[in-house]
């Protein structure tokens, strides 16, 4: 860590503001309880003991978006729903992430063709970080879109605002 | 034994008093978003002070068309819809579709594809039966058992993924049969896991069916009475936790489930009022209970008496089933899932109706909430044991 | 009871508003169109009589369908004027169901409500009401049940579009 390094006492670490920063976001993601359809089931099964999304720093549940930072939507989004999560995403504090889960969130899945309520996509309604494919995705699979969310909050920085969150 | 629980009217003097205060009537929303709606279900429940007065179910924020969907794909292209609106019981789900659709086209199912059916319907109950019941738990605040009984659904989920290469979606029962005969070893692996559930399943009954806490906020509560499960068309656990002596499996057999009854394999749990009154929260988790172990039962019967030979029966690609019009009601974990289908001798189905238990099981909550207390409608909503995928289908 | 037994007990009784009857059949060797009918027999039922008859059927005691199983609709076809409502019953005592059918015409689509008799139609009712534009007169609690209040069109009826945006939403 360039000048500053091996400059102190032995237990005195130096870093980087914003490594630090997005060291702390990322060890604590705290997802919404939020199922909705079929996935939520497989959301379940990856915060019980056999997945454990808590290795992750993710396994603190809340049940009222005004303390999650993470939507996970596990499931087919209608219209009546869309509305809900809208709001729900608005009440979130920023920093906030969406991670879409399985194929209906993503972009219709099965429902694409004739599901009339059906919102072809979570994306139409709230911006997505990531998205997970399957259906039902493994409980794997979403770890691996968790990992990948932790890997998107490294990169980003304090100085300028993160573009999604606005 | 519970303390019969009623509302506030102890001493004489504060009933006055009780009367005297003018309380206002306030709506509190719960929902769709809540942990205890068992996915996205909404309930206005209006109270007065801790009683609630009146609660108002508002579904249909999972409302996926798959009535319209069955009207514009070809019969088979359908059969992984089934599998989504009822979630936890795919496979209970598949089988329904299959047989109202072999009955209209007069189909005979080859003897081992009935025995794995049977095998993986009944494995599919229990495992729809942990999820009620642990999540059940959950919503009254016990949350260990939860995960007990999710390391036992994990096993199923193992087994099957092992036979069909799913984990919830099976879409491995066909119209005809079954996709594929079981792997090799799978049924000694199914066997294991029957010798190790019924060990285990003391403990579900230890930690939660008998526990103090437990058998407090859910005996007395949310009382059905016999009339009021007819008269609502309740079906399944709800009915039988009534004390209505009624399953399908038995009542109207299909499959094997005639020849499985008749060698005395598996017995029906029913409501008894043991810890409270009949027809109480605490009843409905103790028929589901019961059940899993009647079906583990089921499946050892199956094991015992399954025989090499094909899977399926010989289908075309692409079917065309005769016209005509079939009801087919199969006992699913949650009560009666019928399927109604209409032909034209087409390709495509005219009407694909989906009758869904826990539609008609959660209508009962508007005459069960009002005077119950602002604490227990979670134990209400969570007894009925509802698949909001199978609700808004 | 099989559906010949409950029939005769129907026409015996005098059940109100029974029109007739329809029975699978094999297809007629002679006429190449024909192609028969599989399935499950049932009734025709006017539909203004259908709650008196459904009563009938629950409170007859050879009869006695204490559910009502299930309540919806069908559209036959486009070029079909008349649209189905479908009742499905059961009976616990004696172990038979019966299907019920009317027919309604689609531009007047409407019936007496069946709540009084069953209350578990009060739901299927709704929810029919609002897939198939039906309305059931004298129902309690006519609102949408599956789709938001403000949707437009019958989505169930083989005549129906597809929408183009809801809400601001695209569908496309």
């Amino acid at each position: 860590m360039g000048l500053l390094e091996r400059q102190f006492e032995e237990n005195v670490l130096t870093t980087r503001v914003d490594w630090l920063l997005n060291w702390c976001r990322l060890s604590s993601i705290w997802p919404m309880t939020f199922g909705l359809a079929c996935c939520a089931i497989e959301m379940m099964a990856v915060g019980c003991a056999h997945h454990d999304i808590d290795r992750f720093g993710a396994g603190a549940f809340r049940a009222s978006p005004r303390q999650a930072d993470l939507m996970i939507v596990a499931g087919t989004v209608n219209f009546k729903m869309a509305e809900r999560i809208k709001r729900l995403y608005d009440q979130m504090p920023a920093p906030k992430y969406v991670i879409a889960m399985g194929a209906c969130a993503t972009g219709g899945g099965p429902y694409y063709k004739y599901g009339y309520t059906v919102v072809k996509g979570v994306d139409r309604v709230v911006p997505v970080d990531v998205y997970v494919a399957g259906c039902p995705p493994r409980p794997e699979a979403l770890l691996e879109g968790l990992m990948k969310l932790q890997e998107k909050i490294q990169r980003s920085s304090v100085l300028r605002r993160p573009a999604r969150t606005a | 034994m519970a303390e019969p629980q009623t509302l506030p009217q102890s001493a004489p003097g504060e009933r006055e008093f009780m009367l005297d205060v003018r309380t206002q009537d306030m709506e509190v929303n719960m929902g769709p978003q809540h942990p205890a709606t068992h996915g996205v279900m909404r309930i206005l429940v209006r109270a007065d002070g801790e009683v609630c007065t009146g609660a108002q179910p508002h579904l249909g924020y999972l409302h996926r068309c798959a009535e319209k969907i069955g009207e514009n794909v070809e019969w088979l292209q359908y059969l992984p819809y089934t599998d989504r609106y009822d979630y936890l019981a795919a496979m209970n789900n598949n089988l329904g579709y299959s047989m109202a659709v072999e009955k209209l086209m007069g189909i005979e199912i080859p003897r081992r594809a009935l025995m794995i059916r049977t095998i993986c319907a009944e494995l599919n109950r229990i495992g729809s039966h942990l999820i009620a019941f642990g999540t059940y738990g959950l919503d009254i605040g016990a949350f260990t058992p939860f995960l007990y009984m999710f390391r036992e659904r994990e096993w199923m989920m193992a087994l099957f993924e092992k036979i069909c290469g799913a984990r919830l979606t099976y879409s491995y029962i066909r119209i005809g049969g079954v996709f594929n005969d079981a792997p090799p070893g799978w049924l000694s692996e199914v066997e294991r896991f029957c010798d190790t559930f019924e060990q285990k399943w003391q403990e579900y009954v230890d930690l939660l069916m008998v526990n103090h806490i437990f058998v407090q906020r859910t005996a007395n509560i949310g009382v059905i009475s016999k009339e009021m499960a007819l008269d609502f068309g309740l079906t399944g656990p709800m009915l039988r936790a009534s004390g209505v002596d009624w399953d399908l499996r038995r009542d109207m057999p299909y499959e094997l489930y005639a020849e499985i009854w008749k060698d005395g394999v598996f017995s029906i749990p029913l409501g008894r009022g043991e810890r409270g009154t009949l027809g109480d929260c605490w009843d409905r988790s103790y028929v589901r209970v019961m059940e899993m172990v009647e079906s583990i039962k089921i499946v050892r019967w199956c094991l015992g008496a399954i025989t090499p030979g094909p899977v399926i029966a010989d289908i075309p690609k692409t079917l065309r089933v005769p016209a005509g019009e079939a009801y087919v009601g199969i006992e699913n974990p949650r009560g009666e899932l019928g399927h109604y289908v209409v032909s034209d001798g087409g390709k495509v189905a005219i009407r694909c109706r989906v009758r869904g238990p826990s539609f008609t099981n959660l209508a009962v909550l508007e005459e069960l909430m009002p005077g119950a207390l602002l604490a227990d409608a979670v134990a209400i909503i969570g007894s009925t044991d509802i698949v909001v995928g199978e609700t808004d289908r | 009871m099989d559906f010949r037994g409950i029939l005769d007990r129907l026409r015996a009784t005098g059940a109100p508003g029974l029109l007739g009857h329809d029975l699978p059949r094999a297809a007629d060797p002679k006429d190449k169109k024909d192609k028969g009918r599989g399935g499950d027999p049932f009734v025709w039922v006017e539909p203004a009589r259908l709650p008196a008859f459904l009563e009938r059927c629950r409170d007859d005691e050879r009869l006695r369908f204490e559910l009502l199983i299930d309540l919806t609709a069908v559209d036959p076809s486009k070029d079909d004027p008349n649209l189905w409502v479908v009742v499905s019953l059961l009976s616990l005592a004696h172990r038979h169901r019966l299907t019920v059918k009317c027919a309604l015409p689609k531009d007047a689509a409407s019936l007496p409500s069946s709540v009084p008799v069953y209350r578990a139609a009060q739901w299927h009712e709704r929810e029919c009401g609002e897939m198939y534009g039906i309305t059931f007169a004298g129902h309690p609690d006519p609102r949408h049940i599956l789709l938001p209040e403000d949707w437009v069109g019958a989505p169930l009826r083989k005549d129906y579009v597809f929408p183009d945006e809801y809400h601001g939403i695209s569908c496309k």
